[in-house]
């Protein structure tokens, strides 16, 4: 690791003033990520302010919906007797993602700032225009079986890895962040970007702001939910493919559909066009295969993997079908 | 003493257990130095060229920094001394990515680290030789004899008599050992005399190694390695990091402990090589065999040549009057591949039983009966005897335990809500054989009690060497198991073979026996009486009331076991279950029946079987490496590419071993396990995913994208 | 560098207690040689390690733990951090390079090799440890974020002359083979009792939305909530079998069949 100045924050504004200070500083939350991107080189801050011990811990229920922490532990977020009651989306999907002591470690606020797990943009002797603006895409015509089939752009193929991110994709969450002026409120959609010309950039955070909390609005999707993740191996993998899925019914009609898709994009993938189609239409195999069809129509795939179109189809029903069922 | 009861045979728990349990096992870099300084390798980021300048300026400015080292400045060194793979910083060439070009040595690991990446190298780049597909249509004949065309009766034109066939390329990709300690070396000076704490699955081969390659005498050089953190044949013969360790640690005049991250594990330590091989079986419509032609071809490094012998389970698995074997090579810019756990029997086979599979298919015949059917009354490759073949036995006594009898006979009809369920059967096999090792027996009487210490430079890489000594020691001398130590791991042991190809236990064992009756027989003498009943060496100890008495044994294989073909067999039975919507595979439950002569400790044997088992679960299933050829480096370069199985990937495992007294391939009857586990592993997991769902898939791993 | 200021462990006095004291003490401050070797053949004292006798000259060659722990040279410290926390049952207050990783600290600086380097990015869980009851991995826990908390590594398991049952069940199950996963795999089996007895859910967890209540374990459950501890040697079956029995405190049969 490049040497850093270690300093322990007080309080949130300190933090926030301290990281405004120096455009080389950084967050320390849980560290799964960011420590091992800095013994790869690939971080390099000089000095890294420890928000541990700020107290942005709660998970609690407010007037409109849930409040997370940023600082909540991810394993604390999932078993909260309140997410596993009225958001039993979220909990799967927290769980479903690394291992029992990385989620111990893991925060919320940091899950959504994980980078990309593509193997050229953690190996430094590579282009990769994320890590090295500029320097090319070694991706794009390389070995990308686990990379984008949506959104991408020739200058960054790479996708998001979190499995959190993708139940709150789904769940309409906003991330409420506090800046070194005021706090402001950043829905989900807007939160992680598409690469376009700009891989370097994974959100709209500017430096100096810090996630506080994610808040999530009431739904009546609890009871017809599921995250179904498609992986190499049975645990402890990143998904080629995951669904978070959530439906709310009246009898066997769908009021809306909340379908969100992993290891597809830059991004956690809004099934927009899967949900349009599903609004107002009879919970049907046959209604569930058009929308998924619908959605897969625009995934354009790299040469190592196209089996993720038909992967994403496949799992996009399977997900809606598991939700339907409760 | 009484001795009632014996210790060989029982699954007494390890005796070196406490320790690994308790965190006291030393593993290569536990141990404390006074004055310790850190090593860090660095490595190169082309495939094929030459290193034109290496600025270290401002690393060896770095605080902490002791010493850079690099071709410029390292002392020369014999690189012929047998070590594998090359790197030894002897010059500016660079053959394959990630070659160590140099090292950094400071006062703590995260200076070393750090300094590491302000080092600038500049290349003059050669094309390089990366791309496995496209030279693998121009392969060359390899340099080693027993690599040659083997042809049998009319070879692969058999073929064409042949009334129904199965011709097939299958193809398993670049594996890595990736034990779970990466290979790491502490090096201690003391003027001319070199201690290396390092695991080694063979510690006179590292020790003769390491000072071939120094230029030194072996007596000048101590290995030391009681504990191993796995090793699979990646710490059989030793690497590069061995010796620097040992040349930085001279260099900056401190002892020196250098660790191999994981990500360098890629391309420091060996590989399994990617195979390409094309099966073609031909039978009649009853099933009887009558050509079998096996054609490989891998690839090797630039500057040597390693290939393992995928055809080794077709040359003698079964009765077939035609047969062809041949391989084929390419060098690549690409570290040297190496023995890996069932080196070429794991792979080989893989091709082998899957093809057997597809042929029992089309024969619409069951695969057990298929096997049976062309069982050969002796070793087809050399027609000498067998010391004893027990591939029926394992299949029937397999087929009864694992109810093979609920198996569905038509791919994709067994069905559980959406999950497919399949079962498949392959044999494997692996040659027994014993290898020269000497050990010494030191006994000593204090208060009525006896103790013996067993000496002997063996290994234990988690195979049980500690214990099945002890449990040796302790009946061929009248002894508890409590009261035997036994000391491993130490080149300044007796001399031994190595924990490699299966022949530990049989060579050790036998040494250890062998240390025993001669110690027996000497205080016999030294007692000067005569028993009615032999006496074991305990009871002569007390009565005689000798204090200290020792002797050594050097003990080689039996000459007669040359006259016969001795292997261990097995035969394999897997249970998987697939989501037909997902594609993703579990083996639920696996049964290997092994038939491998006297099993010595069957609770350490059923961990190693097993063992073999998830790492053939892991070939079948998930584990490879894959080259971006424009680069030559790896785009699969850490754990969370390279996917060794995890817990939940592994369903339930069984272990049954055939009871058998072979007693040809070594006095003990030991034949050994730690390579015949893996062997037929693959094939029998590839063929039960066939049969639940009807996809034969002949490239490995099976991942979730090939069954969509 | 590390001084040999005796940490011996109850248990180990009792085993090596009839060297003489001038004996013991040289032990302590040199290591163990033939001489001891030879005068401790003759102990028959039970207890943990006595039956173990390839243990007596192993206990000695490992790193011991120190109290004080002494400082490096000023040139070898960047960025320097204080930091004070309890590892196992002692507190330790050690100066350290603010890169320096809790497991780092505790294997270079506190002489605690018992937790193990197998990846060093959070990919294969041989350096899991427990911090303020929670495992953990000490690869990716800077030593500095440590301040005023608690850790417990694989030394810190067993009581006295007793092994953590877990430890026992490890043993008897042979939950391992080369035994370099086997303190990470410990560690997270210990923790995971308490999870377990929390309710903790899992992926394996059907019914998500069910109240929290103390979870009997499945095999799936066990081999899910354990999967983050890599065992190359593949004794997986067997850590199952072993947590299976340490948390129910019945007997789980072992099975290896022989057929003639």
């Amino acid at each position: 690791m490049k040497p850093f100045q270690f300093i322990s924050a007080t309080n949130p504004g300190d933090a926030v003033a301290r990281l405004t200070k120096n455009p080389e500083a950084a967050f320390l939350g849980g560290g799964t990520n960011l420590l091992d991107l800095m013994k790869e080189h690939v971080s390099l801050p000089n000095e890294i302010i420890d928000i541990g011990n700020l107290s942005l811990k709660e998970i609690k229920a407010t007037a409109t919906g849930f409040h997370l922490g940023a600082l909540a532990k991810n394993t604390e977020t999932a078993n909260h007797p309140l997410i596993r009651k009225h958001l039993p989306l979220l909990s799967k999907a927290i769980l479903a993602g690394a291992s029992a002591q990385i989620r111990n470690m893991a925060t919320n606020g940091g899950n959504l700032l994980q980078r990309t797990r593509c193997s050229y943009f953690y190996d430094i002797s590579m282009p990769c225009n994320k890590r090295v603006p500029g320097s090319g895409c070694a991706a794009l015509e390389g070995f990308n079986r686990m990379h984008a089939i949506f959104g991408w752009s020739e200058q960054c193929v790479a996708v998001y890895p979190s499995d959190m991110a993708i139940a709150l994709s789904a769940l309409n969450a906003t991330v409420k962040v506090k800046t070194s002026v005021a706090e402001r409120l950043i829905p989900f959609k807007d939160f992680h970007l598409l690469p376009g010309n700009h891989p370097e950039k994974d959100n709209s955070l500017a430096h100096g702001e810090l996630i506080t909390g994610i808040e999530i609005p009431n739904n009546s999707l609890a009871a017809h939910s599921a995250y179904v993740k498609v992986r190499d191996r049975n645990s402890y993998a990143f998904a080629l493919v995951s669904v978070a899925a959530g439906l709310s019914l009246n009898g066997n009609l769908i009021q809306s559909a909340h379908l969100a898709m992993g290891g597809v994009a830059h991004k956690p993938w809004r099934a927009l066009q899967a949900e349009d189609f599903l609004k107002g239409k009879p919970a049907t195999i046959a209604n569930f295969t058009k929308a998924a069809e619908l959605e897969m129509a625009s995934a354009k795939a790299l040469p190592n993997n196209r089996f993720k179109i038909e992967m994403g189809r496949k799992t996009l029903i399977n997900a809606l079908q598991l939700a339907f069922k409760g | 003493m009484e001795n009632s009861t014996k210790s060989i045979g029982k699954g007494i728990d390890r005796i070196d257990g406490i320790l690994k349990i308790t965190g006291k096992a030393t593993y290569a870099t536990d141990y404390p130095a006074k004055n310790m300084a850190y090593a860090v390798l660095f490595k190169s980021t082309i495939a094929a060229g030459q290193i034109t300048k290496i600025d270290s300026t401002e690393a060896e400015k770095y605080p902490g920094v002791i010493k850079v080292i690099t071709h410029e400045n390292a002392p020369r060194l014999n690189t012929k001394g047998g070590l594998r793979g090359g790197a030894l910083l002897q010059g500016p060439e660079i053959i394959f990515h990630g070659q160590h070009i140099g090292i950094v040595v400071a006062e703590t690991f995260e200076q070393a680290t750090a300094a590491a990446h302000l080092i600038k190298v500049e290349y003059n780049q050669k094309a390089e030789k990366t791309n496995f597909e496209k030279l693998a249509e121009t392969p060359t004949m390899p340099k080693g004899k027993e690599l040659a065309d083997q042809v049998r009766g009319a070879g692969k034109s058999a073929m064409k008599t042949a009334e129904v066939t199965v011709e097939e390329l299958y193809e398993t990709p670049i594996e890595h050992h990736h034990p779970m300690e990466p290979h790491a070396t502490m090096a201690m000076w003391e003027g001319d005399k070199l201690t290396l704490y390092n695991g080694s699955q063979i510690i006179n081969g590292a020790q003769t190694a390491a000072a071939a390659t120094l230029n030194m005498k072996p007596e000048q050089v101590r290995i030391i390695s009681p504990f191993i953190g796995g090793g699979f044949g990646s710490k059989g013969g030793q690497w590069a990091n061995l010796v620097l360790t040992a040349v930085a640690a001279k260099m900056v005049n401190r002892p020196v402990k250098l660790a191999l991250t994981r990500q360098q594990m890629f391309n420091s330590v060996g590989l399994r090589q990617r195979n390409m091989q094309k099966l073609s079986i031909g039978a009649t419509k009853e099933g009887k065999l009558v050509a079998l032609a096996h054609e490989i071809i891998s690839h090797t490094a630039i500057n040597d040549e390693y290939i393992e012998p995928c055809g080794d389970c077709t040359k003698i698995m079964y009765d077939v009057p035609n047969s062809l074997i041949t391989y084929r090579v390419v060098p690549m810019n690409i570290i040297l591949p190496t023995y890996t756990r069932g080196p070429g029997k794991s792979t080989g086979s893989f091709a082998l039983e899957s093809a057997m599979d597809e042929l029992a298919y089309k024969l619409k015949m069951d695969p057990i009966e298929l096997r049976i059917k062309n069982e050969p009354p002796k070793d087809p490759s050399n027609g000498k005897p067998w010391s004893s073949r027990t591939t029926v036995k394992c299949l029937q006594e397999g087929a009864k335990a694992f109810g093979w009898d609920k198996r569905k006979a038509e791919p994709g009809t067994n069905k559980i809500g959406d999950d497919l369920i399949g079962y498949g059967v392959a044999c494997g096999t692996y040659p027994a054989r014993q290898r020269d090792s000497s050990a010494i027996i030191k006994l000593t009487l204090k208060n009525k009690v006896v103790h013996a210490k067993v000496e002997i430079a063996a290994s234990d890489l988690g195979t049980g060497t500690n214990t099945i000594l002890a449990q040796t020691a302790a009946d061929g001398l009248g002894l508890p198991v409590n009261q035997i130590t036994v000391k491993l791991g130490d080149s300044d042991l007796p001399p031994a073979a190595g924990s490699v190809g299966s022949v530990g236990a049989s060579s050790f064992a036998n040494a250890v026996n062998d240390a025993c009756i001669k110690i027996t027989d000497e205080l016999l003498a030294k007692s000067g009486k005569q028993f009615f009943v032999r006496p074991t060496a305990a009871q002569l100890m007390i009565s005689e009331s000798f204090t200290d008495f020792q002797t050594r044994s050097d003990s080689k294989a039996p000459a007669e076991a040359e006259k016969y073909s001795a292997h261990s067999f097995n035969a394999n039975f897997a249970e998987v279950r697939v989501n037909s919507i997902t594609g993703m595979v579990k083996v639920t439950r696996f049964l290997a029946v092994t038939g491998a002569g006297k099993i010595l400790n069957p609770k350490t044997a059923r961990s190693q079987i097993i063992g073999g088992n998830v790492w053939g679960i892991g070939m079948a299933l998930t584990e490879e490496s894959v080259i971006d050829p424009r680069y030559g480096n790896f785009a699969t370069r850490s754990f969370a590419d390279y996917h060794v199985p995890t817990n939940l990937d592994i369903g339930n495992l069984d272990a049954m071993f055939i009871n058998e007294e072979d007693l040809i391939p070594n006095k003990m009857g030991v034949k050994g396990i730690g390579e015949v586990g893996i062997v037929g592993v693959a094939a029998a997991v590839a063929n039960a995913v066939f049969n639940a769902t009807g996809k034969r898939v002949r490239s490995l791993p099976i991942t979730p994208d090939k069954l969509l | 560098m590390k001084q040999n200021k005796t940490q011996l462990t109850p248990e180990e006095h009792r085993l090596f207690g009839d060297l003489m004291p001038e004996e013991l003490e040289e032990v302590i401050q040199s290591g163990f040689n033939r001489r001891h070797f030879v005068k401790l053949m003759g102990l028959a004292s039970a207890g943990l390690l006595a039956s173990y006798a390839l243990g007596a000259e192993q206990l000695f060659a490992r790193a011991v733990e120190t109290d004080e722990i002494p400082d490096l040279i000023p040139n070898a410290i960047e960025n320097g951090v204080n930091v004070t926390f309890k590892v196992n049952s002692s507190s330790k207050s050690i100066l350290i390079d603010s890169r320096m990783t809790l497991l780092d600290t505790l294997r270079e600086r506190i002489g605690l090799t018992g937790s193990k380097k197998g990846c060093d990015h959070g990919q294969c869980g041989a350096c899991t440890v427990i911090v303020d009851g929670h495992r953990v991995l000490s690869c990716l826990t800077l030593a500095a974020t440590c301040q005023g908390k608690s850790v417990i590594t694989i030394e810190g398991l067993a009581k006295e002359n007793e092994l953590n049952p877990m430890q026992a069940a490890f043993l008897k199950h042979d939950g391992f083979q080369c035994g370099f996963c086997t303190p990470g795999q410990i560690c997270s089996a210990v923790a995971l009792m308490k999870e377990a007895k929390e309710g903790q859910a899992s992926f394996a967890t059907t019914h998500i939305s069910a109240d929290a209540k103390p979870i009997l374990l499945s095999d799936e459950e066990i081999a899910e909530r354990m999967s983050g501890n890599i065992c190359r040697c593949g004794a997986y079956p067997n850590i199952v079998a072993a947590i299976k029995e340490a948390q129910t405190g019945k007997n789980v049969p072992q099975n290896w069949l022989f057929t003639d």
